[in-house]
């Protein structure tokens, strides 16, 4: 179910802040963040974020396609090496 | 045999299910467009006067986007969420459901015939 639009998206208000910051100074240092539901939004638009994945900050560079995704769907939080070699037997780790 | 919208021949059918053959025109999209036209959808596609057909086709042209057209914006849609490498792209391209739903066991439509795994399961030797 989508998102009732009398609330407008989601943004995480400190994350807005901060890039809004960074902007006007002109500015543009990666920015460290765990707010993966907050909505991307044009004013995000060439900025880079180090979205967390429950384990590593991931590199997004916002571009102009991306508005209106999250930057959870940017960072993945699992990893697929592909299934167990029978003859192997073991899972391969890492 | 009434043409509308490109190559589609709908047949002997009332005409409010006949447009439903047109890729993009469906239940809501067909009665839609014949109250516009002011033709009753219960007569059959080819008791249409020629004049009531291409009024409906020029509704079509001007409103709706259809065929080929349409499959190819869904196309153009699948492929911009494949570039921007978000998590619905990587669905898209490792061929698996996108929106969530689980793949431990079905999700056939979109893996494709099952291919069998050797000692998964009652597979003999396990």
């Amino acid at each position: 179910m989508s998102r009732s639009l009398k609330k407008g998206p989601y943004v995480d208000e400190k994350l807005f802040r901060k890039v809004q910051r960074l902007s006007d100074q002109n500015r543009r240092i990666p920015i460290k963040t765990w707010a993966r539901a907050c909505t991307i939004v044009p004013e995000f638009v060439g900025h880079t974020f180090q979205v967390h994945n429950g384990r590593h900050f991931i590199d997004v560079f916002c571009t102009e396609d991306m508005v209106g995704h999250k930057l959870g769907e940017f960072s993945l939080t699992r990893l697929f090496r592909g299934h167990t070699n029978k003859k192997e037997g073991v899972k391969m780790r890492r | 045999m009434p043409r509308i919208a490109g190559i589609d021949i709908p047949e002997k059918k009332k005409i409010r299910y006949a447009m439903r053959y047109i890729y993009g025109i469906g239940p809501k999209a067909s009665d839609d467009i014949l109250s516009e036209a002011e033709v009753d959808g219960d007569r059959r596609a080819h008791e249409l006067t020629d004049q009531e057909v291409s009024q409906i086709a020029t509704i079509i042209d001007g409103a709706y986007i259809v065929e080929g057209a349409l499959r190819r914006q869904v196309q153009q849609h699948i492929q911009r969420l494949r570039e921007i490498r978000c998590y619905r792209g990587d669905r898209h391209r490792r061929g698996l459901p996108v929106r969530g739903q689980r793949t431990k066991c079905n999700a056939r439509t979109r893996k494709g015939r099952k291919k069998t795994v050797a000692g998964k399961k009652g597979v003999k030797g396990h």
